[in-house]
């Protein structure tokens, strides 16, 4: 049978039992991968098809654990639902736990819903200690759940799964799935927003597995929460250095925390340096804000004038910022391409260094957008460089079909010098709406 | 290991479990007993293979859940008892139904299992899992048996369960299981009519008599048996007399004809000329027909017992004899073959035959026995002729079986 949704199982369960059930299903979480939540599937009853109603009293309890899914039955009886269940742990025949050991079985209480999830829980450890003793058959990844037991960072975080023994080349496996004590909290919040569903806790868990007793193959691989993910600038941003041959956990865990804490801290000090670089912009071109990214701190627009032309400049503040160096789109606001877009033209390269604080940054863009007056007499060698000083010549021309400049000879020589491009045709030919859409914009 | 299980009480659990609205469960009283089976085959001498077979009488169910354990799964014993009463000490297993679920054991289970175990007492405890499967619609609906034995190491886990007489009965024999009926009724019917059939010491009263007339029996067969040896003894007895009379009666001949050869020597002597040859013919003759007596009763012997030894006692002493006879038939004489010849030759060739059944009996007696015997048979049929010749000395005998043509050696 295939997964239930939650609100189809508990449809279906006898009434007494839905409680305990709906602790289960809404707010299961168990164990370290708290990201994928308790399944369940295959409800059946145990009593007589004569009995009426929603009767369903035993069903399929699907956990995640250290990577793999545990899949237990859980037996109630709809008759006495006051009962505690019992259990059957699937493929694991050996798993016998104690059952002093768990407190929620020996004194259960039917009238608490959160008591199965609880029961459950206790299970989970019981079958934790049960794989760590089957390490006992390799003394290599005994040692290195010792080493790793006596260090309080992980040691309470670990889920070990110990694979059976290949019957037929006698190789045993195991996969580690440690949770990463990286601290998450101070990412700004805005960067944790993509997520529809409840991203739920953020976690980073490191999943190491070994395919050999002598651990010579060891696979490890990063499992970070979605919304952490994203934040760091997704899976491709983070690469773990592979496992060294001949090394052990202790040594590697920490090398792969600090890693993941180096890229959570430059990421959060991006933040904060582009928030003061959009301060100190917007200190320095005060008027001439249109919009800004007021929580994320990432994109910057400005209307600017030079010489009774107004143009827009976007500044786009990268992920890895003061590092990466911000984009300057430089648009004209009236004129379009032939697709029919705000003619843009973006620059990457301009004067900038990543040790400026806020403050020096405005201004050397300030200085470097005004930048064009000095060289009027020779448009042509800045013709690509400076922004405005182009856009100068289309003001000029805008005069020009408007009555003025006719007779100019710099102009003819301009017209002739077959400047870029299909934008005089556009000027030509959509003369109105150029003049319609220049005054909307302003 | 096997179990078994006997319809009836299968049937009854069944009943319990099916009608109960939930899961169900409760305790297996039976015995357990061990079979020895010994096989003889050509390979190997014998081998005795022991079986444990346990086999299950009567079942006693739990009324509710948990009534003898609690939430953590210790076993009360004092509830235990209470369910069980005085038939604490029958108990080989128990058993459990669920609807819908594997057919494992579960964590509980396991966990009373081993209590129980250890609180009854009982090694191999048993445990029954019974899961009754029903499709989503309720058209089919299965059950599921399947008998654990837990305690042993988890690869032979399971055991078998048979059910007597649960299949095709007209081509397989109904089977009597040895199920001992444990029921007050029939225990006090059979308390009271059982004095008809049983004696005061709880046997079949026909056993007893059918007993006494084997016993006669075999007294009888013993008195007849002494019988039979008494009247061997003495027919032995007389066997020997038989032969001592025949001993004197050769004796007796014996000396007669030496005696009777003596005079002819002594006549023979007066007429030197004339009967030498036939004298020595004669001489050779009469040796001839000395020595065949002496054979005659050798033959005759072995027909009547079956003593080799006397067979091969006898031959030596004739067959020299009978080798150094001369073979006067090599000079032709025509028309007359001489009987004594004959004789000889039948004497040479029934010597010669009865040395090979001398070297031949102590490879084969049966055959050479028969064979002998029928050859003494032939020889038999020859002696009375011989012992008419013997009589009519000089006549001669015109046939013998050997079929030798043998010219006399003068007439």
């Amino acid at each position: 049978m295939n997964s239930l949704s939650p609100e189809v199982a508990l449809s279906r369960i006898s009434p007494e039992l839905r409680p305990l059930l709906c602790s289960v299903v809404r707010d299961g979480r168990v164990g370290l991968d708290s990201s994928s939540c308790l399944r369940i599937t295959d409800l059946k009853s145990g009593c007589t098809s004569l009995m009426p109603g929603p009767c369903c009293d035993r069903f399929k309890l699907h956990i995640p654990y250290a990577g793999e899914t545990l899949k237990w039955d859980i037996i109630f009886n709809a008759i006495d639902p006051e009962l505690p269940p019992d259990f059957i742990f699937g493929e694991d025949a050996d798993f016998l736990p104690e059952p002093s050991e768990l407190a929620h079985l020996v004194s259960w209480d039917a009238g608490k819903p959160e008591c199965l999830l609880q029961l459950v829980k206790e299970l989970l450890q019981q079958y934790h200690l049960y794989q760590c003793q089957r390490l006992r058959d390799s003394s290599r990844l005994l040692f290195e759940y010792g080493s790793l037991l006596e260090d309080p960072n992980y040691g309470h975080s670990m889920e070990i799964y110990a694979g059976r023994k290949n019957s037929w080349t006698g190789e045993f496996s195991a996969r580690f799935l440690l949770k990463l004590p990286v601290d998450f909290s101070n990412i700004p919040v805005y960067l944790l927003k993509d997520t529809a569903l409840d991203p739920g806790e953020d976690v980073a868990l490191l999943s190491v597995s070994f395919e050999d007793a002598e651990a010579t193959q060891v696979f490890p691989k990063l499992y970070l929460s979605p919304s952490i993910e994203h934040a760091l600038g997704g899976s491709s941003a983070l690469h773990i250095p592979a496992f060294p041959s001949g090394g052990c956990l202790i040594d590697y865990v920490p090398q792969v925390c600090q890693l993941l804490t180096n890229k959570v801290q430059y990421v959060i000090q991006g933040y904060h340096k582009r928030r003061e670089y959009i301060a100190a912009f917007l200190s320095h071109f005060g008027m001439g804000v249109v919009e800004y990214d007021a929580v994320g701190f990432t994109k910057l627009t400005l209307l600017l004038m030079w010489k009774d032309f107004c143009f827009l400049v976007h500044v786009d503040l990268p992920l890895y910022f003061p590092r990466d160096q911000p984009t300057l789109t430089f648009q004209s606001i009236y004129h379009f391409t032939s697709s029919g877009q705000l003619y843009s033209q973006v620059q990457k390269s301009y004067p900038y260094s990543p040790r400026w604080d806020g403050n020096e940054m405005a201004k050397r863009a300030n200085v470097y957008i005004s930048n064009t007056g000095l060289e009027k007499s020779q448009p042509q060698s800045h013709f690509k460089t400076s922004f405005p000083q182009f856009f100068l010549r289309f003001q000029f021309f805008s005069r020009f079909l408007n009555g003025d400049y006719l007779e100019d000879e710099q102009l003819r020589k301009l017209v002739n010098a077959k400047i870029p491009l299909a934008n005089f045709n556009a000027l030509t030919n959509n003369k109105k709406s150029f003049v319609t859409v220049f005054i909307n914009l302003y | 290991m096997a179990a078994s299980i006997s319809g009836y009480t299968f049937s009854s659990v069944c009943y319990h479990s099916a009608n109960s609205n939930s899961d169900h469960e409760g305790f297996l009283l039976g015995e357990v007993r061990q079979e020895e089976t010994l096989s003889i085959s050509d390979s190997h001498i014998g081998s005795s293979e022991f079986l444990n077979v346990i086999e299950v009488h009567n079942h006693e169910p739990c009324t509710q859940l948990f009534s003898f354990y609690d939430y953590a799964g210790n076993v009360n014993e004092e509830n235990l008892n209470r369910i069980l009463k005085d038939r604490r000490k029958n108990v080989i297993g128990w058993y459990r139904f669920r609807r819908n679920t594997q057919q494992q054991m579960s964590f509980r289970e396991q966990v009373i299992h081993k209590q129980l175990t250890h609180i009854l007492g009982i090694p191999d405890l048993v445990f029954l899992l019974f899961s009754f499967i029903s499709t989503a619609n309720s058209s089919t609906h299965a059950l599921e048996y399947v008998l654990f034995r837990p305690n042993r190491n988890k690869y032979n886990q399971r055991i078998s369960l048979s059910i007597p007489n649960l299949g095709n009965t007209s081509q397989q024999e109904y089977k009597v299981s040895s199920v001992p009926n444990t029921s007050k009724n029939y225990t006090s019917v059979i308390k009271e009519h059982g004095t008809e059939f049983f004696d005061k010491d709880g046997v079949m009263k026909d056993i007893r008599a059918i007993f006494q007339v084997y016993s006669a029996l075999q007294e009888r067969v013993q008195a007849v048996c002494c019988e039979v040896d008494q009247s061997e003894r003495v027919k032995e007895k007389i066997q020997e007399e038989v032969n001592k009379l025949k001993e004197e009666i050769t004796l007796r001949k014996r000396n007669s004809a030496e005696e009777e050869r003596r005079l002819q020597e002594a006549a023979a002597v007066m007429l030197p000329d004339n009967s030498a040859l036939p004298d020595s013919s004669h001489s050779s003759l009469t040796q001839v027909v000395l020595s065949g007596p002496s054979v005659e009763p050798s033959l005759e012997r072995p027909v009547n017992s079956s003593s080799p030894p006397i067979y091969s006692t006898t031959l030596p002493p004739d067959s020299p004899s009978a080798i150094l006879l001369p073979r006067p038939q090599a000079v032709g004489s025509p028309g007359h073959p001489s009987p004594s010849l004959g004789l000889g030759n039948g004497d040479g060739s029934s010597s010669d035959s009865l040395n090979r059944q001398a070297t031949g009996q102590e490879d084969q007696e049966d055959d050479d026995e028969d064979s002998s015997e029928y050859e003494n048979l032939v020889s038999e049929q020859l002696q009375p002729p011989s012992l008419t010749e013997t009589v009519l000395l000089g006549r001669p005998a015109t046939l013998w079986p050997d079929g030798d043509a043998h010219s006399p050696p003068g007439s």
